[in-house]
């Protein structure tokens, strides 16, 4: 792939990598980041591409990679700060407005691989497959990170997340 | 239709992203201070003992001194590690006559995992000695084998870099090199998450690399930890 026909990729995708990386990290300027990385990390690869993957797959595997480190990074500082009790003051966020926020907070208990996939599959329409290539999984692992995400997401927008969560392995 | 999937799509509509994103994107310059790896460890002596490295420290032309086989080790996967090919040390470091208390506060300090920062003040509560933060950053600026004990990842409670021994560029660029680089990486072939730097990650081919948050994500996926580096320890799950 050249670099011209890279160029020609990476603008057609950049507005969906970055509601990806946007909705996965919550920040602008953090989903700018990621994005940034991921195109980078591809551009420094494009000799190796081959046209077996659909450039997509390419793309959004770069991507979710790239958040994926970045959420863990985040959580290990979060955990850090909370050992330390040194815990600055917090954003706090504005008060809860309809669906958008709901939506929002029950994304949030929804563990990250099955978050990962809900946005992959909602913002491009990616099919089961291509999930699957993407995250380096099956088919039915998808399938069933899919509904146990979704089952979250309903539960926590019913009961209003009331009730405990269950415990991770 | 769900409900849920009216929900989902309307919060992940790609038309939300503005509309110049791919302009921004192009002017941003990667402004992140990089290492050259091979030419920073040319400067690096590195003296080592039957039982690990003893002492690393910058001198105007490197060395290599003491036990062979493990400083030959420790040059190479220094080399590695500023490459952002390894997030991890596996040579041993032979800490035998440090103080007792500088001994404990270095053995703390190389539990912070790689990517994770900690203020000095943290670390002197993690020893038991909650008020001894002075002494522990004196500890830590005495350390002998920096890098390979990461005392760079202490930083001072207000988000400052504080001091460093090799000076705040270098910490500034391990700092950022450990931002950038990935700590679990799976492969897709055969369902086996490895710490980065892993004999066996490094085959791994681009197209087949999956990176994961932590070691319960990845069983959640149906992934398992890699026997010969064994992420699960060392590596927050």
């Amino acid at each position: 792939m050249n670099e011209a026909t890279f160029a020609r990729v990476a603008e057609e995708y950049a507005s969906r990598l970055y509601v990806v990386a946007y909705r996965m990290l919550g920040h602008r300027d953090d989903a700018q980041d990621a994005v940034q990385r991921a195109l980078l990390k591809c551009f420094a690869a494009r000799a190796e591409y081959s046209p077996q993957w659909a450039i997509s797959t390419w793309l959004y595997r770069a991507l979710t990679n790239v958040c994926i480190d970045e959420l863990r990074r985040r959580r290990t500082a979060a955990a850090g700060a909370r050992a330390s009790s040194e815990v600055a003051a917090r954003h706090t966020r504005p008060a809860p407005v309809g669906d958008r926020v709901d939506v929002e907070r029950a994304l949030a208990r929804v563990p990250r691989e099955a978050r990962m996939l809900l946005a992959l599959h909602y913002v491009d329409g990616l099919s089961f497959g291509e999930l699957a290539r993407i995250r380096g999984i099956s088919v039915n692992t998808v399938k069933s990170q899919l509904a146990r995400g979704k089952a979250i997401m309903r539960e926590t927008l019913e009961h209003g997340g009331r009730r405990p969560r269950r415990p991770r392995r | 239709m769900d409900h849920i999937d009216d929900l989902l799509r309307a919060y992940f509509d790609p038309s939300q992203a503005p509309p110049t994103v791919a302009v921004d994107l192009a002017r941003r310059a990667d402004r992140t201070p990089t290492l050259d790896a091979e030419a920073t460890v040319a400067r690096f002596r590195i003296e080592a003992s039957a039982r690990g490295v003893r002492r690393l420290s910058v001198a105007s032309r490197g060395a290599l001194a003491g036990d062979r086989r493990h400083a030959e080790r420790a040059r190479r996967e220094l080399i590695e590690y500023l490459a952002g090919e390894r997030t991890f040390f596996s040579v041993p470091v032979d800490l035998a006559g440090l103080p007792e208390f500088q001994a404990k506060v270095l053995a703390a300090a190389a539990q912070i995992p790689y990517g994770d920062v900690l203020s000095y003040t943290a670390l002197a509560r993690a020893v038991g000695h909650p008020r001894a933060a002075r002494a522990v950053g004196n500890a830590l600026g005495a350390n002998p084998v920096p890098v390979i004990v990461p005392c760079h990842r202490i930083i001072r409670g207000d988000g400052t870099w504080g001091h460093y021994a090799f000076g705040p560029r270098m910490k500034t660029a391990l700092l950022a090199l450990e931002r950038r680089t990935p700590t679990l990486v799976g492969s897709s072939t055969t369902g086996i998450v490895c710490r980065h730097g892993c004999a066996h990650e490094q085959r791994i081919g681009e197209a087949r690399r999956i990176v994961f948050a932590s070691i319960a994500d990845a069983r959640t996926v149906g992934y398992r930890p890699c026997r010969v580096c064994r992420p699960e320890h060392g590596v927050p799950s």
